[in-house]
């Protein structure tokens, strides 16, 4: 019982944290009545949605910290990839000619957060989209398929993004 | 120099979400609009953020900028995903290309 009571204080603490950020950037002031009252509400709303923000079962875990230099280096894979896949996606369009294919593979992820977000990722590089996400099973719909084999296809689609991620949280 | 790199940005902007209306009205079925509109305007939106933050320089509203980015990275893709998924549990079938193989297999009549 107390393991679990402490937990929860990371937990609230962790959120409060998080949420004053938010409003520090937000209001922009350093004036003392506008910290207090930030502390007050970020306080108030960790302890209404710490469950929401980090589930009881990420205990496990090792840090809740990501490695923020690995975090900015795969926002900017994403980006670039964004860009160059637009062009592909664009070049498509013009040239009418696609081919869709729907490829099945595995992710060797293993937090829920980590699967969550390579999913997040493939939908947000333009040409393919996650249609469902199952444990570690991945159902990717393509535009412009290259290949049907799906440990091919899932190696093609994930690029770096995988290693990447598995660096990012740790 | 940095305003020619804002234009070019903007330019893209208008480019992507151009080409996701004609890809919209171009495409068979539903998977692949989505593909179209959802994905080529994502990238014209965060052109238009990533010019919006080398006008503004480093100052907060870069900042404020950045958070607005980062929760569109999160809340457009898992729009799309929604929709595809869907679709994909309605039973809706992608439309996928014949080859020419595949029809001459086909019986004729």
């Amino acid at each position: 019982m107390r393991v679990r009571s402490k937990w929860k204080l990371v937990r609230i603490l962790f959120t409060t944290v998080w949420l004053y950020g938010g409003w520090l950037l937000y209001t922009g002031s350093f004036e003392t009545v506008s910290l207090c009252l930030g502390a007050l509400a970020s306080l108030l709303v960790a302890t209404a949605t710490y469950n929401l923000f980090i589930a009881e079962h990420e205990a496990a875990r090792k840090g809740l910290l990501v490695r923020i230099h690995y975090g900015i280096l795969y926002l900017l894979y994403l980006l670039a990839q964004m860009y160059l896949s637009s062009f592909a996606v664009l070049i498509n369009i013009l040239r009418g000619n696609i081919n869709p294919r729907v490829v099945h593979f595995r992710t060797r992820l293993h937090s829920d957060l980590a699967r969550v977000l390579l999913a997040t990722s493939i939908t947000l590089t333009p040409g393919t989209i996650a249609l469902e996400l199952q444990e570690d099973h991945l159902i990717v719909h393509w535009l412009d398929a290259k290949t049907r084999h799906s440990k091919y296809a899932g190696i093609l689609i994930k690029g770096k993004m995988e290693t990447l991620l598995s660096r990012v949280l740790l | 120099m940095i305003e020619g790199i804002v234009y070019l940005f903007l330019l893209l902007a208008a480019i992507f979400n151009l080409m996701g209306l004609v890809g919209i009205l171009l495409f068979p079925d539903p998977y692949t609009r989505l593909q179209a509109s959802s994905t080529c305007s994502t990238t014209a939106v965060i052109s238009v953020f990533i010019a919006v933050m080398l006008e503004a320089g480093f100052s907060a509203i870069t900042g404020k900028v950045l958070v607005i980015t980062l929760f569109f990275f999160i809340s457009s893709p898992v729009g799309a995903h929604i929709i595809a998924r869907y679709a994909w549990n309605m039973g809706i079938v992608p439309w996928r290309k014949l080859r020419k193989s595949s029809l001459e297999d086909l019986p004729h009549d």
